[in-house]
């Protein structure tokens, strides 16, 4: 649950940029005259150690946002003390304030999610690709 | 060498945008076989500089349609290659005299 709350969208932004770019370096190797099994294998082997670039990255991400991560331990928080006062009221009353408290944690999770897609995902850069592999 | 990276990660951001894939090979067309960077190392160096504030990024779209984050410039990523590229000069000069005399 920690792991699905705090690590998610970081991991999944730099597991996704590592991945395109060794699949335009194979796509680069294939063009030049490689099998597909040739063109990985010669791919990750230019890219180096991906499990320590990723951990790299993820752990100077983390770094870096110092409030994010303060805000999702501030939602696990939440999440926790909704859960206790769910199980442990009695009272109709109390138990939705549990409830309400696990609602707004979800929902802070959520934004956290929202915005680390950030607005531009979904459009299309203006800016022409200045790359061409031929 | 300690910094170089970087220096070269600024100085190929100077003219054009580029997701990270697209840097590594303009470094690997501007030098070729002269120095060896593992592509790898670029992400790491990448995520440092944007948490200094030297570059910044944004989602657009790769050559193969996917999406891709393109690093520009800031303006301290500018003063900073300035002052990468000064400290580069100074450094190298320092090193030319040395093995001229020795």
């Amino acid at each position: 649950m920690n792991n699905l709350l705090t690590r998610l969208p970081t991991e999944l932004e730099v597991e996704e940029k590592l991945r395109l770019h060794i699949d335009l370096l194979q796509r680069e190797n294939i063009k030049r005259g490689m099998s597909p099994e040739e063109a990985r294998s010669a791919s990750l082997k230019r890219f180096g150690n991906v499990d320590r670039v990723k951990n790299e990255c993820v752990e100077i991400c983390r770094r870096s946002r110092p409030l994010q991560r303060a805000f999702k331990v501030c939602l696990i928080l939440l999440t926790l003390i909704g859960l206790i006062v769910r199980i442990v009221g009695t009272d109709r009353h109390v138990a939705h304030i549990g409830v309400t408290l696990i609602a707004i944690a979800v929902a802070g999770r959520l934004l956290l999610y929202v915005r680390s897609l950030t607005p531009s995902r979904f459009i299309q850069s203006n800016k022409p690709t200045s790359l061409s592999l031929q | 060498m300690q910094g170089t990276l970087e220096l070269l990660i600024l100085k190929t951001l100077e003219r054009e945008s580029l997701h990270g894939y697209g840097i590594v090979q303009r470094i690997h067309e501007t030098v070729e076989d002269l120095l060896k960077v593992e592509d790898g190392s670029l992400y790491p160096a990448l995520y440092r500089m944007q948490e200094r504030g030297w570059i910044k990024s944004e989602w657009g779209v790769s050559e193969n349609n996917r999406r891709a984050r393109f690093y520009t410039l800031t303006r301290a990523g500018q003063k900073q290659l300035e002052r990468e590229r000064a400290n580069w000069e100074r450094v190298s000069k320092a090193i030319s005299r040395i093995l001229q005399t020795a």
